[in-house]
């Protein structure tokens, strides 16, 4: 780890402006001077400059300024999450296991208990790739401003199945998946107290945009709350993560899928994959064969089915379309 | 070697753009009070194990991977690893070396000792704390529960059937 | 030489009594365990206290006056020549001490002949190339940065299949040697070397070649065969490698995370040119070492040249990424296996030819189980070596067995399909080892084995299956175990040995033997080890601390036994020969007369008695030169799966390790050993792999999250059951179980799969897309 100094402050104004930078932008070695880059939990950003990847000269932690840290709940206006909340709470609220299982589901499953006592959810969102690649100092790929991506010819087993022409990298924030399909929002704070409400789904970036960053924060931005509608009525969630092993690890994939049925019917739906594309991936075709209908055995299968249609997987993981296709059938099958 | 100056309570506010490389770090460890003049980038883990002595807690990948490095902050159980020292100051930081009252082990100190719940001994610290945490929680009341709550640390000796064994047997009492 | 009459065979099974000759100077026989106080109990840990408080001192814990913090400078470059290196930054940059650039590569097999300019070539990435010793570690980790290399990259290969084509880059090109080791590293001495490619190697400590294998094949009714992979699984002790290194003119002082202080010693000996009486090698306690902490290593003789050089002690610990990419690994295999049988099952030929790759280094083979488990007249084995771009391989828990294990007992299995035979009734035909076979007895019933259904039987998703596998492993002795029992006039005993206790419960063991033979409890014995101050104790290693140490440990308390009864017994009036030791009291056989230990201690002539005993050699000799003892360390595994036919996911829910060791002494540890054993077994066939990428010669997951290793969720129930046997070979009769726990797990793993989905998997480990490929749904 290289040296920095450290400050924090304890109003938003002053923290934005501290802040110069954000990490995307120092990885690709176009440092900024005096790169300044945010701080909330700090686990992926320690890790980061503990494999030099990055190396900003200042870290401005953002866990004193007021109001970030709480859960609130309200049938009619929904769920504000604070970016500071941290996962593990996210995982204890009774309002969030009762009404949005399918992200209760996706957040008790993410990293480790410790690693859930110290992340915030404002962190689990802006988190980097875990592509080995990328986390490798010895590879210099494009996404940290390098001219090639290691893995379209090399091991590309944990990477996507859809968009991987350019970089394969898949998004690592597994809860996300689940708040893309219950169409949550993110408050983002900009210079002067300026607020933007962005869906959650158009909140990352795909490498076409931008190969060398995963989201559109931009410079001084801070994600401040993160906002889901309110369940409506009738309003069924699933979410299954698969991985090589049970205990501590990245999802091979995942999926949730968001209903609001009506009886057996199913109104209206979404599907979403995870560690499928580079960003949070909604399955529309999937979904389309299940409006209007009633969950069965054979609709389910052609639903996962549907989920993995035109996937362009790579060398490596063709295994991840049959696996796919398996949980988006679980959770369809568990609507009901 | 040791940094420190002075114990008591102090209270850090700092905003100014270019601080000094070493600051004052007032910890709460164990009931006591230390104040180190740290660099920011000193570790949890490193400020406990190189300028506090206090190596029962251990680094196992330094990168919050293991869970070797596990302690109790407020009583909930994080990666000392992940953490910067400056980060943790008011709060309670409770190590392996805090659990013990005097000679009297901590009941998930003495249930590990009676179901052998360790072989080389290096990864039991944050094993310890990361029960600790997860009773502390209320947690840990079926098998399934106390294996999901475990998963963050790794014991390469493969103790882990009988650290079940404890959970189980502090839970009932 | 005297006759003693000594327990011999299984309890319950055929236990019976034998007479053996064995020296004067040796202890009378030990009845069996039930007989004794001390020895077969499950006493607690004499560390316990000291590891629950995070008291015991690690060598990462150490912490010397005046410390320095040491790093490592390792190469970006899977292949190079060094054409210069400049330390004059590193060496003026504020709070460096010290600055070392190594001249030799310490591990991995050595090319004959020199090198051109002093550096050595670079032929993997992560190779050692120079250390810094500094006041604080980001200091060092600063001046590192400012060391300047001139690299000349060269080709290289990290595959091992494109390692065997002509044509590919030569790791090496001269011809090398690499001792070979008790532990199964290095290999034979003068193989022959095409391209990358050593051997083969036919011989192991069991012979070379049987009969005629063309002729028991042709012989055959039934013939199986099948091309097998396994991975290369990195040790990954929580521990890294390393030492903390005090050079003083007198003395050179290493704490180092070992599994030999012996080994470290002479090393460091004869690297420094110092005589081993000027080097003193610690390990108190010590983080995990598998079979990779042996010997000096490049980290270590960094350290102690930046320790000369500044003449301060350095402390130079591995991060992670090193050490998975350093300091060693299991070394992969490809394995093509061949068995012929007559339809009653009988073999008839087994032939066996494999492939790994120890990257730089020797001792890439599969083992003994396909020589040494079932009767077969016609056996031959070929193991080649192939070199690769990548860390050497070192000794991992059973070197190379549970690779040819996963071989065997596959074949085995498909082979009892074939001849409509159970998979435990053709064992029970072919498997003429008594143990096994009660533990397969004993193992069937603990899993249920009669419920075992027909392959892939299941419906629905999820399928269940049921398997076993067998292994046998030698009983290995360090003959070189030595220890001393010190009895003091304030009445405390102590032991003091070399050797180390890496976590199996060798101190407690030891207190046990020398309190048993003292009639004292375990806790009135102070146990002194991991210091070579202490006789010579062998290496954790092989499984031969018990088997080794224990005797020695019995020997030296008797003859202090002798000494103080025969003080004693003057000042009792009785005939030394009379009296004995008993509940901390000595008791006269004859008149009952008594005197207390504590008493007898106080009126010693001299304030200690001091007597040392090494290991006799084996009652009625070794087996084989190599001081083996005689019969094998039988062991079978059976496992039962669950397999999610759609995502391919595979979950063990439970094992049964049924295992011998000699005479246990310990059974609360030998179960937790056990335990570790199949739930390492567990890792390596479901989850570690290392991934190096081909085209740019790096390890890609030099961590602890993708490189994927079982934590709490992946463990499965596990029932121990252990056999107690006797074999009448020494005064503790005792052996190890570390190595037999490992080598069968993923085998019976494998076995419960295609049990389970009724597709049989050839490779390592049985990851979902493995599993999907398997079931065509890939």
């Amino acid at each position: 780890m290289k040296k920095f100094t450290w400050v924090q402050p304890d109003n938003i104004d002053e923290a934005q402006r501290q802040i110069n930078a954000v990490t995307a932008t120092i990885a690709t070695g176009k440092t900024i001077q005096g790169a300044a880059v945010i701080k909330a939990g700090g686990v992926d950003l320690l890790d980061l400059m503990k494999e030099n990847i990055i190396a900003p000269a200042k870290i401005v932690s953002i866990n004193a300024l007021p109001g970030l840290g709480k859960i609130g709940f309200d049938e009619k206006s929904g769920l504000r999450i604070g970016a500071l909340v941290k996962l593990s709470d996210l995982e204890e609220n009774a309002e969030i296991k009762k009404h949005y299982a399918a992200l209760h589901e996706s957040v008790s499953h993410a990293a480790t208990p410790q690693i859930r006592n110290m992340a915030t959810l404002g962190g689990n969102l802006a988190q980097r790739p875990r592509c080995w690649y990328f986390r490798s100092e010895d590879h210099k790929c494009l996404k940290k401003g390098g001219t090639k991506c290691f893995a379209q010819e090399g091991q590309n087993q944990i990477h996507g199945i859809f968009n991987t022409e350019i970089c394969p990298c898949v998004h690592s924030s597994s809860v996300s998946t689940a708040l893309v399909a219950f169409g949550a929002q993110v408050e983002i704070t900009g210079a002067k107290g300026k607020l933007r409400n962005v869906p959650l789904a158009e909140f990352f970036v795909s490498p076409q945009v931008d190969v060398t960053r995963e989201n559109i924060l931009e410079r001084g931005e801070i994600i401040t709350a993160l906002t889901v509608p309110a369940p409506p009525k009738g309003q069924k969630s699933w979410y299954i993560k698969q991985a090589a092993k049970e205990s501590y690890d990245w999802a091979l994939a995942d999926a949730a899928v968001v209903a609001q049925m009506s009886g057996d019917t199913i109104k209206d739906v979404k599907i979403v994959l995870g560690a499928a594309a580079p960003t949070p991936y909604r399955a529309t075709a999937a979904e389309q064969l299940l409006r209007g209908q009633k969950v069965s055995e054979k609709l389910a299968v052609q639903v996962g089915t549907a989920a993995v249609e035109g996937a362009t997987p790579l060398a490596h993981n063709a295994y991840k379309v049959p696996m796919f296709k398996a949980i988006v059938k679980e959770c369809v099958l568990n609507l009901v | 070697m040791s940094e420190i100056k002075s114990t008591g309570t102090s209270q850090n506010k700092t905003t100014s753009p270019a601080p000094p490389q070493k600051r004052e770090v007032t910890l709460h460890i164990n009931g006591k009070n230390t104040t180190l003049s740290l660099a920011p980038w000193t570790t949890l883990l490193d400020a406990l194990r190189q300028y506090l002595g206090m190596t029962g807690t251990k680094k196992g990948c330094d990168h919050g991977q293991c869970g070797a490095c596990t302690v109790l902050i407020d009583g909930k159980h994080i990666n000392s690893c992940l953490s910067l020292a400056v980060m943790q100051q008011n709060k309670e930081i409770t190590t392996i070396e805090g659990l013990a009252d005097g000679e009297d082990l901590h009941p998930v100190q003495a249930a590990f000792i009676k179901h052998d719940a360790f072989q080389c001994g290096y990864c039991t610290a944050g094993q310890i704390c990361s029960t600790v945490g997860m009773l502390n929680m209320k947690k840990g009341n079926s098998p399934a529960e106390i294996r999901d709550l475990m998963s963050g640390n790794i014991c390469r000796c493969g103790a882990y059937a009988n650290i079940f064994a404890v959970v189980e047997e502090v839970k009932e009492n | 030489m005297r006759k003693e009459k000594f327990p011999i065979g299984i309890p319950g099974v055929n236990l019976r009594e034998i007479e053996r000759e064995v020296p004067v100077t040796e202890p009378p026989a030990w009845p069996i365990n039930d007989k004794l106080k001390h020895v077969g109990k499950s006493v607690k840990r004499t560390d316990a206290i000291l590891k629950v408080t995070g008291k015991a001192k690690y060598t990462a814990d150490i912490n010397l006056p005046g410390m320095l913090q040491g790093r490592m400078l390792r190469s970006p470059h899977p292949s190079a020549k060094i054409l210069s290196i400049d330390t004059s930054a590193a060496e003026a940059f504020p709070g460096v001490k010290a600055v070392y650039v190594l001249r030799s590569n310490m591990s991995g097999a050595e090319p004959k002949g020199g090198e051109d300019n002093g550096y050595p070539e670079i032929k993997y990435a992560g190779q050692a190339i120079a250390g810094v010793a500094a006041k604080d570690g980001q200091t060092a980790e600063e001046a590192l940065k400012l060391i300047k290399v001139e690299y000349q990259t060269m080709p290289f290969v990290v595959d091992m299949d494109e390692a065997r084509e002509p044509g590919a880059p030569l790791v090496f090109e001269q011809q090398v040697e690499q001792e070979e080791t008790g532990g199964g590293g290095g290999g034979a001495k003068g193989l022959e070397q095409q391209g990358n490619v050593r051997g083969p190697s036919t011989k192991s400590f069991f012979g070379g070649p049987r009969g005629d294998v063309e002729q028991g094949m042709a012989e055959a009714d039934v013939i199986v065969e099948g091309i097998f992979r396994t991975q290369v699984q990195t040790h990954s002790a929580l521990e890294t490698h390393g030492i903390v290194a005090d050079w003083k003119p007198d003395m050179l002082t290493v704490y180092a995370s070992t599994q030999s202080t012996k080994g470290v010693r002479s090393e460091m000996a004869s690297i420094f040119d110092l005589p081993e009486s000027k080097v003193r090698v610690i390990c108190e306690y010590m983080g995990g070492g598998f079979g990779a902490k042996y010997g000096a290593g490049n980290f270590g003789v960094t350290a102690v040249n930046l320790s000369k050089i500044s003449g301060q002690p350095v402390k130079l610990m591995l991060d992670r990424k090193a050490e998975h990419l350093a300091v060693g690994n299991r070394p992969n295999s490809w394995q093509e296996l061949k068995i012929g049988a007559k339809k009653d099952g009988t073999l008839t030929a087994i032939k066996q030819e494999s492939y790994g790759t120890a990257g730089i280094g020797l001792g890439a083979g599969v083992g003994r189980v396909a020589q040494a488990v079932y009767e077969c007249p016609n056996f031959l084995t070929e193991q080649y070596d192939v070199f690769t771009n990548a860390g050497p391989g070192a000794a991992f828990r059973a070197p190379g067995n549970p690779q040819g294990a996963f071989a065997l007992e596959q074949l085995i299995d498909e082979l009892a399909e074939k001849l409509g035979t159970d998979a435990l009734e053709l064992r029970d035909k072919i498997d003429n080892s008594v143990v096994r076979k009660e533990e397969r007895r004993l193992a069937a019933k603990a899993i249920n084995w009669s419920r075992r259904k027909k392959p892939g039987s299941d419906t629905g998703v999820i399928k269940r299956g049921i398997g076993v596998a067998q292994s046998t492993w030698p009983r290995l002795i360090d003959i070189d175990s030595t220890a001393e029992v010190r009895m003091y006039r304030d009445g405390t005993v102590e032991i003091r040995s070399g050797v180390m206790d890496i976590g199996t419960g060798t101190r407690t063991i030891l207190s046990q033997i020398v309190a048993e033979e003292l009639g004292l409890e375990p806790e009135q014995i102070s146990v002194k080890i991991g210091d070579t101050l202490f006789p010579n104790g062998p290496a954790s290693g092989g499984s031969k601390v018990s088997g080794s140490i224990t005797p020695a440990a019995r020997n030296a308390a008797y003859k202090a036994k002798q000494e103080i009864l025969k003080q004693a017994a003057p000042k009792m009036e009785e005939k030394a020969a009379d009296l004995e030791l008993k509940d901390g009291m000595i008791v006269s056989k004859t008149s009952g007369k008594t005197m207390s230990f504590k008493d007898a201690l106080k009126q010693m002539r001299t304030s200690q008695i001091m007597t040392s005993a090494s290991r006799e050699d084996d009652y009625g000799g070794f087996m084989v030169g190599t001081f083996i003892s005689h019969g094998d360390l039988g062991s079978v595994q059976m496992a039962e799966v669950s397999v999610n036919t759609e995502t391919g996911f595979v979950k063990v829910e439970k094992i049964v390790a049924a295992h011998s060791c000699g005479r246990p002494l310990n059974p609360m540890q030998i179960q937790s050993q056990v335990n570790g054993g199949v739930i390492q077994g567990i890792s390596y066939a479901l989850y570690e792999d290392r991934v190096m990428d081909k085209n740019t010669g790096h390890m890609l997951n030099a961590n602890l999250d993708q490189y994927k290793i079982a934590f709490s969720m992946e463990i499965p129930d596990i029932e121990v059951i252990n056999i107690e046997e006797y074999t009448a070979r020494s005064s503790t009769d005792a052996f190890g179980i570390a190595e037999p726990a490992n080598i069968a797990t993923a085998a019976a793993v494998a076995n419960a799969i295609y049990n389970a989905i009724g597709v049989r998997l050839y490779e390592l480990p049985m990851t979902p897309d493995k599993v999907l490929k398997a079931l065509n749904l890939v």
